[in-house]
């Protein structure tokens, strides 16, 4: 099966970048997905109502370079030298509305059956000390290749990271993406009052909790 | 996947109850109340197919095959049944799939996701628990056994069972008409509770016939006291979920009559029965259901201090008093005029086929889609899908089965289409068995809670 396949060479790659990390600098550390704790969410508007869907599976993990700074008490988060290796994997048909119907014409439009994944993996990774004080989450601007439909595209994602009293990290971030940006096409189901058109621009935002592995 | 332009938030029911218009004319007579337009429902939103399994060809499944077929997402892959006769029938009507004549060789099929069970009451007990081994999902038909222990059995293998869905035949609680009515009555719109009334009147035996007197034994165990709730059980079962879930309340007592008033070929089952079922601070429901005579079919009526509201199949009407507050809305729904019998309807939906223009055929597909058990058999098939993907995207993602018991509690929570839960199919059966007991020792019984508890 298709996402059999590309979740397990997709987990062989973090595992080989695991232990490559491991063998190299023992200090890389590997923070794992959540399955109960994190919540992705898409915001959209039509020309009827506004819309959401959500989901609460979000697989991937995150390697955090030596010297990754997850203390909150600092007054100005250092630069980070190298940048963490991040892989966000979200299954499409679990994005849901509570609209069994209104999921459908979703999963359609992004093409759901030829990419179940929604991917996203980080690329740049810069600290932001705007108006920090300490005791703050830390903020990150970052940049990533985010994968819809098969389609990829480079975006912006701010995010902080709010490390847990028991290890674990809550990532938190929100962005502003076009449908048409990956080739899909705003739904506009017809229904019997006329066309309902859902605007391109959707809000993503998520919480996202990883656990030290 | 399928996908169309019936997925409208827009029906008529979000209408009236945003329509500010005040109504100026009191209303008088019967006011229909309609949920949306149920037609074409599950192309819309249909999840992607789960193929089925089918145990139990007799009458009852062939109606289940019928409904299934008219589903976009109900793929029927193997029929089962012991009986050579009806497993030709089951697979006369579900053309792909392959027959068995073991459950057991059924349920061992890879290629079954979702079973139905539809064999006789007294046989789902270690249909329901192997099917819930196997890994399926389980469709069983009310009530979901004819003793208390079977009942509890059921209850806690489909309670253990989080990977799987398991839903009761009680179709009610899937259809969307209950559910808007639903709404309207905890609404009080009815004003206060006073009363509650149903019946099933249908003149037929009950009797089948079968030139194998073995066989003839087994397909007549309706008429056994042994294996039968009788009518109450078998019928009234419905009836009473509905009035409890109506009234969100369990029965405290119910007190039974029992007769055979016609059909005296030997049987020791009521054909006649009578009920009343109580609620707390006198709230009453008065049951009656008969195979000896059909006039007014079947209904239930709900009565309250500003208005009734009576249902048949998917209609219901409501009857306001003089002095009621007015709603608002009746002004615009339609109205039907009653103590006017229309006498012999010669074919099904015949007025119906006269409105749409459509042919017969036509006009069964649509009694198909509008009735309970189509809602059902559909939110079934949607369920389980999303139960099913659930765990199968939980793996992919994390590799095992850690979790994921916590992940599908908080996942499914509220998400699935309105069905009739293991609990909702336990305490639906605790209620026929006793009311049994009462019509067949014509006394009263007191519900104990325990018997309401499955551990």
């Amino acid at each position: 099966m298709k996402i059999k396949s590309l979740v397990t060479s997709t987990a062989a790659a973090l595992l080989v970048l695991a232990s490559a990390g491991n063998a190299m600098a023992a200090e890389w550390s590997y923070y794992a997905s959540q399955p109960v704790g994190t919540k992705l969410k898409v915001d959209g508007t039509s020309t009827v109502h506004d819309w959401t869907i959500e989901t609460s599976l979000v697989g991937g993990a995150m390697q955090l370079p030596p010297g990754f700074p997850l203390d909150k008490s600092i007054a100005s988060i250092p630069e980070v030298k190298e940048t963490p290796k991040v892989k966000v994997l979200i299954p499409v048909r679990r994005l849901a509305s509570g609209k069994q119907a209104m999921d459908n014409v979703m999963q359609q439009a992004m093409k759901a059956e030829e990419s179940p994944m929604i991917q996203f993996q980080l690329t740049e990774f810069k600290a932001n000390n705007e108006g920090r004080k300490a005791g703050d989450p830390l903020t990150f601007d970052t940049k990533g290749k985010l994968t819809v439909s098969g389609k990829s595209k480079d975006v912006d994602l701010p995010v902080s990271f709010d490390p847990q009293a028991d290890g674990k990290i809550k990532v938190t971030g929100s962005t502003k993406v076009k449908m048409s940006d990956f080739g899909i096409d705003p739904p506009a189901p017809k229904v019997a009052l006329g066309l309902i058109k859902t605007g391109d621009e959707v809000t993503v935002s998520f919480e996202w909790l990883t656990a030290p592995k | 996947m399928k996908n169309n332009e019936n997925n409208s938030d827009l029906n008529r029911r979000n209408f009236l109850a945003t329509s500010g218009v005040a109504a100026s004319v009191a209303m008088a007579g019967a006011v229909e109340l309609k949920a949306q337009e149920p037609a074409n429902k599950y192309d819309a939103k249909a999840s992607p197919p789960v193929n089925l399994g089918l145990i139990g060809c007799g009458p009852r499944g062939r109606e289940i095959l019928g409904t299934l077929a008219v589903l976009p997402n109900a793929p029927v892959v193997a029929v089962c049944d012991t009986y050579g006769a009806f497993l030709r029938r089951g697979k006369r009507a579900a053309p792909k799939a392959t027959g068995y004549e073991d459950y057991k060789e059924l349920l061992a099929d890879k290629n079954v996701q979702g079973v139905i069970i539809a064999t006789p009451t007294h046989q789902h007990k270690q249909i329901v628990i192997d099917a819930l081994e196997a890994g399926k999902h389980v469709f069983c038909e009310a009530p979901i056994a004819h003793t208390i222990e079977d009942a509890r059995a059921i209850a806690q293998a489909a309670k253990k069972a989080v990977k799987q869905h398991f839903q009761v035949g009680l179709q009610n609680r899937s259809d969307p008409q209950r559910s808007f009515l639903l709404e309207f009555i905890r609404t009080s719109a009815m004003g206060t509770n006073a009363m509650a009334r149903a019946q099933w009147h249908k003149k037929q035996s009950w009797r089948r016939d079968s030139p194998v007197a073995a066989r003839r034994k087994e397909i007549n165990w309706r008429l056994e006291p042994k294996t039968s709730l009788g009518l109450i059980g078998e019928i009234g079962i419905h009836q009473m979920d509905a009035t409890n879930w109506t009234y969100n309340e369990l029965p405290t007592s119910v007190t039974g009559f029992g007769s055979i008033r016609f059909w005296n070929d030997g049987r020791k089952v009521a054909d006649t029965v009578q009920a009343i079922i109580e609620y707390k601070d006198g709230l009453n429901l008065a049951y009656d259901a008969t195979l000896a005579n059909s006039f007014d079919a079947d209904y239930e009526m709900y009565c309250g201090s500003d208005s009734a509201v009576m249902i048949r199949g998917s209609k219901a009407w409501m009857f306001k008093e003089v002095d009621s507050p007015l709603l608002g809305w009746e002004v615009y729904a339609r109205k039907d005029q009653f103590y006017e019998e229309t006498g012999i309807t010669l074919l099904a939906n015949a007025t119906k086929i006269a409105d749409q223009g459509g042919d017969a055929e036509d006009a069964a597909r649509r009694a198909v889609e509008e009735s309970a058990l189509y809602h059902a058999l559909g939110a079934f098939v949607n369920n389980s899908h999303k139960v099913l993907s659930s765990v199968e995207d939980y793996i992919t993602l994390f590799g095992g089965e850690t979790g994921l018991e916590d992940y599908l509690t908080a996942e499914l929570a509220g998400k699935k289409e309105p069905y009739a839960n293991y609990m909702d199919g336990y305490n639906a059966t605790i209620c026929a068995i006793k009311a049994n007991e009462a019509i067949a020792n014509s006394k009263r019984i007191d519900f104990s809670k325990e018997w309401f508890a499955i551990s």
